[in-house]
């Protein structure tokens, strides 16, 4: 482990607490650190078992149908280590508040929606990552994003990105939602421009849409 | 091009009503960027061999520098540049002042490496909210300014105030009340964010997220020169993530950045933490306004009196010159400025305008109780002959149901109370000769129009490709547009609502200087004079006989046609108006507070793009949503620090606090047929009408933003 600059300062920064935790407490946090979404731990993820994990590791993630293997700390954050680890990067969902609050960061974890930056890396291995890239593209718009344009249902766009993500997340549960729903399913992201009336009349019309109406 | 530009002498939009593409709601032209996770905004550049650059603050209020060392930081693995901006000796004047920043590998090791810088600090008294800043004794936030009495920095003096005094003395009702706002941060979603790309050598490209591309240039020039000049930099904003008035240059992140990467000569990448954004990315003045003002029976508002304070930090904070949008006889007004140990504020949103809006919006509010008059009436009758604030409180009157407002406050049956409140707002925008456009057409017919201008959300791209394909008979999808980019014409800085009264006179000359080069190479084919060639349905025509548009273009020379347009009189306008109704349900026994139903009436002259004047105004609805109920910066007078620091902490509105109905109208009775930015403007009403709907629904008059429940159970059981 690199690193030995900052042996002796407070432990605040998420590397310092986890050194705080000590060597053998390392392993059993990572291991123990819990999925936002349950589901079978998969073969290929980092065995925390054997002992401590740290350092750069090598895994692989699903993104957007593909594997991608891309290096990580432990401590790396789904989000991070989409924005800056990989190569090339996937930058759609953006890093805004870095606490879980603004939902800037959504993806789609086995289709459920889930905060980026309160991923670990190391505990999706495995499992289904879809990023707003996945959904659509400029060719070839998802139904979600084709609305948005319609309905003007963004300004800035940078919180774009992750109301689409989420939005996408209900539909997929909730093919036929009521504006109440779509709200509610909206609550945890934040849209600093105000476009939300014109986000709700978006996601009822893309959800008319994949319906066939 | 001389024959060309005798068209610029008499342009003119036409009517407003009669356009094919502007003042209709056209689905911004970016949008299949913004939705898919491709629009590149400078928080998402990377380049190869890129470090992640991370600043440290100052953890203090004031303080010294006793001293700094880097050397633990240094040592640590992937840490490749550390640069310190305030050595030994050196004062901060707030949390958050800047005091050194590293560049590493990535953000993770950057993190830890500020965590190893090791700084003594000599900490310093200090004062952090304008009630201590004003005691006598309070520590100072400026020596030796001679300019500064008591951390109060004076403005400016207008009126007689004995004739005031007289006046009021006259009056039959008086009101006398002080308003308060916090300071308010802009929060916008993308922060600060710039990726300086050196290498070493005598160029760079620096990407930011800036209000200005053209301000990148200087400001990168200077921190990475003299080797590096400001020919030789490319200045990049192809998106933002929000400005509202808190981000101009590259900002002092940004020039860390460039001292990061001069010393490496590598590319770094400088983006705010939102905790970083919060103390020294920017916010907006909080305001304190002491009132007299005094009205007859019949309804006229004869003086007032008003001392006048903007809490700016370290900074100003100028506010609008009250009565605001109102007349009175004798008017006093006195301006100043309360400093705290806090960091500079910026322009936010229209700024100075929502704190005076809310304080006489108030005022109004509370005089028209006491006479006994209806609210409406009561500002119409002391409007004088501003004939569009009237227009507009009657439309929104009509639109809101104000007929079913109960005219004593709380007497709605039940613990839920419903109300109404209203205010009016107003904006100077404005534009002038400040851009330079280009329009150029390919032999293929390819249209493409480019200004390095810059986009905040606004809409920018969208109507630049409208103007043009209205002018050359195309779709919009016809046009390409190329902004952000300081190897483009120059554009001004996006301020003052005041880019798009700036930018489309000059993308029209533009258009209409590539209709009348075309027209040259064309007229010859169809036997026609080029003033007698119509564009239109994409194809050009005279004499009953017309070429499709790849046809017509078809008779350039290979290399085209690329030509300019600059602003010209008489295309744009300045003074916008605008009236906010509210309706509001106050729950007694929680002090929850929701905004049912919101309208906004807003002229703007000619709309170019409805839809995205519409977002506009709903947007300004929000965040007066969130001026009005959740917002302020919270300090610890005791520690000096900011306690909110955070999205977890400072509220922005959610979904669950929109109403259930907003209604953004465009006041199509101002019949100017010019431009008039409206970015601002929407912004300046929405919370002063909450204001007054939530005393309406419960009778609790908050004097104090936010309206928070705790405020509203207080006042409701004061002995409680």
């Amino acid at each position: 482990m690199d690193g030995a600059g900052d042996q002796n300062k407070p432990a605040v920064s998420r590397r310092g607490f986890l050194k705080g935790v000590g060597v053998a407490g390392v392993g059993a946090l990572v291991a123990e650190y819990p999925l936002m979404a349950p589901g079978e731990a998969p073969a290929t993820r980092p065995d925390a078992s054997k002992g401590p994990i740290s350092g750069n590791i090598d895994i692989v993630l699903n993104v957007n149908g593909k594997d991608r293997p891309v290096t990580v700390e432990p401590r790396t954050t789904l989000l991070n280590a989409l924005r800056n680890n990989m190569q090339p990067a996937v930058t759609g969902p953006k890093l805004v508040c870095d606490m879980g609050t603004c939902g800037g960061c959504t993806v789609l974890l086995d289709d459920k929606a889930v905060y980026g930056c309160l991923t670990l890396a190391i505990d999706v291995v495995g499992r289904k990552i879809t990023t707003v890239e996945g959904i659509g593209t400029p060719e070839n718009l998802s139904p979600v994003q084709a609305a948005f344009g319609e309905h003007d249902a963004m300004m800035c766009g940078f919180c774009t990105d992750g109301f689409v993500t989420s939005i996408t997340g209900l539909l997929k549960r909730n093919p036929n939602p009521s504006e109440e729903e779509v709200r509610e399913a909206c609550k945890g992201n934040f849209c600093r421009c105000g476009t939300y009336p014109r986000i709700f009349q978006a996601a009822l019309s893309a959800a008319r849409t994949q319906q066939g109406g | 091009m001389a024959e060309a530009n005798l068209h610029q002498s008499a342009l003119s939009w036409g009517p407003n009503n009669g356009h094919r593409l502007l003042n209709t709601r056209l689905p911004r032209v970016d949008f299949p960027h913004k939705t898919t996770g491709t629009a590149d905004y400078s928080y998402d550049v990377n380049v190869p061999g890129m470090l992640h650059g991370r600043l440290l603050i100052s953890p203090y209020a004031h303080a010294r520098i006793v001293s700094i060392d880097v050397t633990a930081a240094r040592k640590i693995p992937g840490v490749r540049a550390v640069t310190v901006r305030n050595g030994p000796g050196g004062t901060l004047r707030f949390e958050g002042d800047p005091v050194a920043a590293v560049a590493a590998d990535t953000a993770e090791i950057a993190d830890d490496a500020i965590h190893a810088i090791d700084v003594k600090y000599d900490v310093l008294p200090f004062v952090v909210t304008a009630d201590d800043a004003v005691k006598p004794g309070a520590p100072a936030v400026f020596t030796g300014d001679r300019r500064v009495e008591g951390n109060i920095r004076p403005a400016s003096r207008s009126g007689n105030e004995r004739d005031v005094e007289d006046a009021l003395r006259s009056a039959d009702a008086v009101v006398e009340a002080e308003y308060r706002t916090p300071i308010l941060h802009h929060a916008c979603l993308e922060t600060h964010a710039v990726v300086v790309d050196y290498r070493g050598g005598d160029s760079a490209t620096v990407y930011c997220a800036t209000q200005g591309t053209f301000s990148i240039v200087g400001d990168a020039a200077r921190a990475l020169g003299p080797k590096v000049q400001e020919s030789n930099v490319v200045g990049i904003v192809h998106y933002m993530g929000g400005g509202f008035g808190s981000k101009g240059g590259i900002g002092i992140e940004g020039g860390m950045a460039c001292a990061l990467s001069k010393q490496v000569s590598r590319p770094v990448k400088m983006a705010l933490p939102r905790r970083d954004e919060f103390l020294m990315g920017g916010n907006g003045p909080g305001s304190w306004h002491k009132m007299r003002a005094g009205a007859t029976r019949d309804g006229q508002l004869v003086a007032i009196h008003t001392i006048q304070y903007g809490m700016g930090g370290i900074g100003g904070g100028r506010l609008a010159s009250q009565p605001y949008v109102y007349h009175a006889d004798h008017v006093y007004l006195e301006q100043s400025s309360i400093h705290t140990n806090e960091d500079a504020s910026r322009p936010l949103r229209a700024p100075g305008h929502p704190q005076a809006c809310f304080a006489m919006e108030s005022l109004m509010d509370e005089l028209a109780y006491k006479i006994g008059m209806d609210p409406v009436e009561f500002r119409i009758r002391n409007l004088g002959d501003d004939g569009d604030h009237i227009r507009q409180l009657q439309r929104g009157a009509q639109e809101i149901g104000w007929v079913r407002r109960s005219q004593t406050p709380g007497a709605t049956p039940g613990p839920v109370k419903r109300g109404f409140g209203c205010a009016c707002g107003q904006w100077g925008g404005g534009g002038g000769p400040q851009c330079v456009v280009t329009v150029a057409i390919a032999p293929n017919g390819a249209v493409s129009v480019s200004c390095g201008t810059q986009d905040l959300g606004t809409g920018t791209r969208t109507y630049m490709v409208a103007i043009v394909a209205e002018e050359l008979g195309l779709e919009m999808h016809d046009v390409k547009e190329h902004i952000g980019d300081s190897r483009l014409g120059r554009a001004n800085f996006s301020g003052g609502s005041s880019t798009t009264g700036s930018l489309s006179p000059a993308v029209k000359a533009a258009a209409v200087n590539a209709k009348a080069e075309l027209a040259r190479y064309v007229a010859p084919l169809l036997k026609a004079q080029p003033g007698d060639l119509i564009f239109a349905d994409r194809k050009v025509s005279a004499n009953g006989t017309s070429l499709t548009w790849q046809q017509a273009c078809a008779a350039l020379s290979p290399a085209g046609l690329s030509v300019r347009g600059e602003w010209v009189p008489g295309l744009n306008s300045g003074g916008t108006h605008g009236a906010c109704f509210a309706e509001v349900e106050v729950d007694t026994e929680t002090g929850h507070v929701q905004v049912l139903r919101m309208l906004d009436v807003q002229d703007c002259g000619l709309p170019l793009n409805r839809l995205a004047v519409e977002s506009q105004i709903n947007g300004g609805m929000v965040q007066g949503i969130g001026v009005a109920l959740l917002e302020g910066r919270v300090m610890d007078a005791n520690l000096g620090v900011m306690v909110n620091s955070s999205f977890m902490d400072y509220k922005i509105p959610g979904c669950l606090e929109m109403p259930r109905e907003m209604l953004p109208l465009i006041d199509d009775g101002d019949g100017r047929q010019q431009v008039v930015g409206v970015g601002e403007p929407p912004s300046i009403p929405p919370a002063a009408a909450i204001a007054n709907a939530i005393y309406n629904a419960c009778g609790v008059r908050c004097r104090e933003l936010p309206i928070t429940p705790d405020k509203i159970l207080m006042a409701l059981n004061p002995k409680a």
